[in-house]
């Protein structure tokens, strides 16, 4: 059976050139009416929006939505916002809060996966009550611990002065030196339940005889993990890592709600500075501008995404 | 006989003891876990049954002196003007999510057995094109949509949100369920057709039944996402009678900013419907995370 295909497919490739092709396409064009609602939607939404952002951003375009009057300027928006202040400043802090949070989220799920990869009581409850921050909307996480972090009122601020750790509650989110490592906290609170799941899924996947043959050799605890565990479950760490990076590189809930970028732009990362230079101060195209740089750097990071996620394919196809 | 048994079990007991301390770090590690994301959601319990003079006192009152229900009476009852609003973003949300939801698992299923089945050219580059739809984020469509969606007269409309919210979800929608149908054998569907049903019936007969628990995790997610999704409807509805809720409570708590009862009540019901669903549907959502995304 599989021989047979493999012989009409390798009929099919020795077709040359574009008649070939259109041939190929017109054979399966079936197969296009399943994709084509999908292709649609993720054209409408995704395609034309791009499209237009990356025009925008060669314009100088008046405040209000009144792009008639926008005049092309060249690179005129790239060049301002690379020799900006606030650029560096908030490309530091997006470099920050992403690596941070994506590393820490990461460590602990992982670590959480491992603890509850065995059998006990209530660890299908546990593993419920761990994972319902990644469920709830980050605008409630977001008050939860503005209330948590309250300068007055705060718990945590009250605990410390009640450990007599401090005089007063400390001001974790009106202070330029805390606030990001703050945001940071309830970043990694929402996320690593993430990384926690995936992990869990993986490990499902670690053969048990494996694990039993490396103890029968003696390798300790440790030993089995790194020499076995670990590898086996390479791919899913790199797309875990990836998608949280990505989605951490990408979050605006958390700092809009609980800072809005302050105070002095401490907690400005790159997407909410790109909504306030678009929605606050209607600089559309500056805005745009910023949004295509990001593009360019999501890109790189998709290619490599694209390429640990191609190279599950691949094994899957030679298993 | 007994030398084999014998250093079995003593085999057995040795490993108990070596992995124990690796168990007791776990155990610690488990409960620092549990504190760092329980305690907020109880402190955020605790606060929503006091009254607003006793939330804010210092030090605080760690279990309020006469706990009361006030706020979320006040939330619920449509007499009153904030029980009014409120209902209305819940019902909102409700609406824009159920109508996402549908809609992105009609979408999906067809999409993610075309990519799982037929080998049709640009397969892959398709494929790759929906998942990377994941990476960007949604301020760089933000502008465009917002004109697009004025120009075609969806702003302020629930309309211009499913729209948005279906192209977020479908693309783990269709990754996920793309890996359940790699995991039905074909000769299934080849059996089905055999005794004569089409291409479709086999599908809807053979196939659907078979991948109903990921139909259950993509619906699981795209309902999550629908429902806590905040920056386009912050941005597409102005109107108060048509916001959702994580932007109807902002819209209400940044002019009310001293009533922590009062939000604290209202992080607490927004967040009980997707928990309580998800809670009940977990097992479906871990299942399909394990054979659609991970097991390859």
């Amino acid at each position: 059976m599989t021989i047979v295909t493999g012989k009409a497919e390798a009929r099919r490739r020795l077709q040359p050139g574009w008649s070939g092709a259109l041939r190929k396409i017109w054979e399966h064009r079936a197969d296009y009416a399943y994709v084509l609602p999908a292709i649609v939607v993720m054209l409408i939404v995704i395609a034309y929006p791009i499209y237009y952002t990356v025009e925008l951003s060669f314009f100088k375009t008046p405040p209000g939505l009144q792009l008639r009057d926008k005049s092309f300027i060249g690179f005129d928006n790239y060049t301002a916002i690379l020799t900006s202040q606030v650029f560096w400043k908030v490309t530091w802090n997006t470099l920050i809060w992403t690596l941070g949070s994506t590393l820490i989220s990461f460590v602990l799920g992982f670590a959480t996966a491992l603890a509850l990869h065995c059998d006990f009581i209530g660890r299908g409850v546990l593993r419920a009550i761990l994972i319902i921050p990644w469920v709830i909307s980050a605008v409630a996480a977001s008050y939860i611990w503005k209330w948590i972090y309250h300068s007055d009122f705060g718990i945590i601020g009250a605990v410390l002065v009640g450990l007599g750790l401090t005089d007063r509650p400390p001001n974790f989110i009106d202070n330029v030196s805390t606030v990001l490592p703050s945001l940071i906290v309830v970043n990694i609170w929402r996320e690593f339940p993430f990384a926690m799941i995936m992990m869990m899924a993986g490990l499902q996947t670690v053969p048990e005889q494996l694990l039993r043959a490396a103890e029968v050799d003696g390798a300790n605890a440790w030993q089995r993990f790194w020499h076995v565990t670990f590898p086996h479950l390479r791919n899913v760490s790199t797309v875990t890592i990836l998608l949280l990076a990505v989605a951490n590189f990408n979050s605006f809930i958390i700092p809009w709600i609980m800072t809005g970028g302050g105070p002095s732009n401490a907690s400005h990362i790159w997407i909410t500075h790109i909504y306030e230079l678009a929605f606050g101060r209607q600089r559309w195209g500056v805005a745009s501008a910023y949004s295509v740089l990001l593009f360019l750097i999501l890109m790189t990071l998709g290619y490599f995404y694209v390429r640990a996620l191609s190279g599950n394919e691949r094994k899957e196809g030679s298993a | 006989m007994s030398a084999i048994a014998e250093t079995a079990s003593r085999g057995r007991t040795r490993r108990r003891r070596r992995v124990d301390g690796w168990q007791w770090a776990g155990r610690c590690f488990l409960l620092f876990m549990l504190l760092y994301t329980a305690l907020p959601m109880i402190w955020m319990l605790i606060t929503s049954i006091k009254s607003g003079f006793a939330a804010t006192q210092f030090p605080p009152q760690w279990w309020p002196d006469e706990p009361t229900l006030a706020s979320y009476q006040k939330l619920l009852d449509p007499q009153n003007s904030v029980g009014q609003d409120f209902l209305r973003f819940f019902w909102n949300s409700l609406f824009v999510s159920t109508v996402t939801t549908i809609l992105s698992v009609i979408v999906a299923v067809p999409a993610a057995y075309a990519f799982s089945r037929f080998s049709f050219p640009g397969r892959n580059f398709l494929f790759f094109a929906v998942l990377l739809r994941n990476m960007f984020p949604a301020v760089i469509f933000l502008v465009p949509l917002f004109i697009l969606m004025r120009a075609i007269g969806l702003v302020n409309t629930h309309g211009s949100l499913v729209l948005t919210y279906l192209t977020f979800g479908l693309p783990l929608a269709i990754w996920l369920l793309k890996g359940f149908y790699d995991n039905i054998p074909v000769q299934l569907e080849q059996a089905a057709r055999i005794d004569g049903a089409t291409r479709f019936q086999a599908f809807i007969l053979i196939v659907m039944p078979l991948s109903t628990p990921g139909i259950i995790a993509t619906a699981i997610y795209s309902f999550i996402g629908a429902w806590n999704e905040y920056i386009y409807a912050y941005t597409f509805l102005s109107k108060n009678d048509q916001l959702t809720l994580p932007v109807g409570i902002q819209r209400f708590f940044s002019e009310n900013t001293t009533d922590f009862p009062g939000l604290m009540a209202a992080s607490f019901m927004m967040s009980v419907p997707v928990v309580v669903l998800f809670l009940v549907l977990q097992r479906y959502f871990v299942r399909a995370l394990t054979e659609g995304a991970v097991k390859h």
